[in-house]
C-alpha cells in the first residue's frame, strides 16, 4: 500500500500524539479504525492485496478473505509505527538475529562483500539495525521516491549512518556502482520480490507461476560474492527475528547452461518466501497482483 | 614487429565484438553484424544493465580492467569503439 497517498499530515500527527501519550498501544489502538475504513471504502488498497491473500488462503470464503486483508494492513500499521518509535527509541526492540555468525565470518573470510536479498516482509527497516554490528556500509538498491519512507529512519545519506543508496535510475541501473562497492567489501541490499518488468524469471509459487527479478544472482556470479536471504519477522510486542541463515553462492558452470542455473537460485529463493508466508502470513506486505497474467 | 596504435585498436575492437557475441549469447548476430559506433545499450545492439555486467566481466578477465575505474565513465559503454579505446589506454594484460 502506499503510505504517502494514503497518509496526510494530520493522520501522521495523530499517530505520533497516541504514540508519544499513550506509547505503542495507543497508536496500535488507532491502527483498528484506520484499516477498518480502508478495508471498507479503499477498494485499491483491498484488491492489491486481495491477490495474495487468494493464493496463500485459497479455501476461504469472501468473509475471511476480508478479514485476513484487515490483518495484512494492521500488521503493516504496526511495522511502520515500530520503525518510527525505533527511530527515536532504538533500544526498544528485541532483535534475535538467526546466523549472523555465519554473515560475519562469510564477511571476514573475504575482502568482497555482498548481496542481501531481502522482500517486503516484516520490518526489514528495522533489521537493517541488526547488522550494524557487521561495520559494513550497507547500500540500497532503491529508487528516489522510494527513499524518502526509509530515509529518517535509517540515517541514510547521514554522514554518520552507515547505509546509502544506489538508485536504479542511474546509469545502467546501477550495476556498476553495485560491483565497485561489493569489490570493496560492502553490503548492497536488493528487494527480490518486486519486478520491473524486466530482468525477471518465471519461477513457481504458491501454486502459480509469477515473475521475480534475476538480477541480484546475476550480479553475484559476476563479482563472485554470496547472497544471503534476509527475512525479518514480528514474533511478539517488542521483539523481532532477523534471519540470514539462508546463503547462497550463485555461479553457473556454462554460458549454456547460464539462464537455467540463475533461474534455480530464483526459485529457490521462491521457495524461501513461500516458507516464509507459510510461518507468517500476515507479514508479507505484497501490495501487488505478482500472478497477474500468469495464472493459467 | 611493433604492432601501431590503430592495428592495435582493431584487434580490440574485434576481441571485444566475438566476446560479446559469446559471452552475452547474442544469437543470429557476426562480428561483422556490429557497427563500431553502433550504440550498445537502448536503441542499437539493445543491451541492458544485466549484460553490462558481463561487460565488466569481460574486461575485467580479458584486459585486467577494474570496476572501480569504470564508475561514472558512461561515455565508456557507448559503442565498440569507444570500448575498444578505453582498453587500449587502459589495459594491464594482453588480451
Amino acid at each position: 500500500m502506499d503510505v504517502k497517498k494514503r497518509g496526510n499530515r494530520l493522520g501522521f500527527w495523530f499517530f505520533r500524539t497516541s504514540l508519544k501519550l499513550f506509547g505503542l498501544s495507543g497508536a496500535y489502538g488507532l491502527l483498528y479504525p484506520v484499516c477498518l475504513y480502508y478495508l471498507v471504502f479503499d477498494r485499491p488498497a483491498v484488491s492489491s492485496c486481495m491477490a495474495y491473500i487468494k493464493m496463500r488462503f485459497k479455501t476461504y470464503n469472501f468473509f475471511q478473505r476480508s478479514f485476513a486483508v484487515y490483518k495484512l494492513l494492521i500488521n503493516q500499521g504496526k511495522g511502520l509505527i515500530d520503525r518510527y518509535y525505533s527511530f527515536y527509541k532504538p533500544d526498544q526492540f528485541d532483535m534475535e538475529l538467526k546466523g549472523y555468525g555465519k554473515v560475519k565470518n562469510l564477511l571476514a573470510d573475504s575482502h568482497k562483500g555482498m548481496i542481501l536479498l531481502t522482500a517486503h516482509v516484516g520490518n526489514w527497516q528495522i533489521s537493517m539495525r541488526g547488522l550494524e554490528g557487521l561495520k559494513k556500509t550497507v547500500y540500497l538498491l532503491m529508487s528516489p521516491e522510494e527513499n524518502a519512507a526509509v530515509k529518517n529512519t535509517l540515517n541514510i545519506d547521514n554522514e554518520k549512518g552507515k547505509v546509502k543508496i544506489i538508485s536504479p535510475d542511474m546509469f545502467l541501473g546501477g550495476v556498476i556502482e553495485i560491483m565497485k562497492v561489493i569489490n570493496e567489501g560492502n553490503i548492497v541490499s536488493i528487494m527480490g520480490d518486486r519486478s520491473y518488468g524486466h530482468n525477471t524469471v518465471e519461477v513457481s509459487f504458491l501454486g502459480n507461476n509469477i515473475s521475480l527479478p534475476n538480477s541480484a544472482f546475476i550480479i553475484a556470479a559476476a563479482v563472485k560474492c554470496p547472497v544471503v536471504v534476509l527475512l525479518s519477522a514480528r514474533v511478539s510486542r517488542k521483539k523481532y527475528i532477523v534471519d540470514v541463515t539462508n546463503i547462497m553462492e550463485p555461479r553457473y558452470t556454462s554460458r549454456a547452461k547460464k539462464q537455467d542455473e540463475i533461474k534455480a537460485y530464483v526459485q529457490k529463493f521462491a521457495r524461501i518466501l513461500e516458507d516464509y508466508a507459510d510461518r507468517y502470513p500476515f507479514q508479507w506486505f505484497v501490495f501487488r497482483d505478482l500472478w497477474e497474467s500468469k495464472v493459467q | 614487429m611493433q604492432k601501431n596504435n590503430g592495428q592495435e585498436l582493431a584487434e580490440i575492437k574485434k576481441t571485444l565484438k566475438n566476446l560479446l557475441i559469446k559471452d552475452l549469447s547474442l544469437e543470429d548476430i557476426t562480428p561483422d553484424d556490429i557497427r563500431d559506433d553502433d550504440a550498445l545499450f537502448g536503441e542499437g545492439l539493445g543491451l541492458d544493465s544485466l549484460d553490462a555486467v558481463e561487460i565488466v566481466v569481460i574486461l575485467q578477465r580479458n584486459f585486467g580492467l577494474e570496476v572501480k575505474d569504470l564508475e561514472n565513465r558512461k561515455d565508456v559503454f557507448y559503442s565498440i569503439d569507444t570500448l575498444a579505446k578505453y582498453v587500449l589506454e587502459n589495459k594491464k594484460n594482453g588480451s
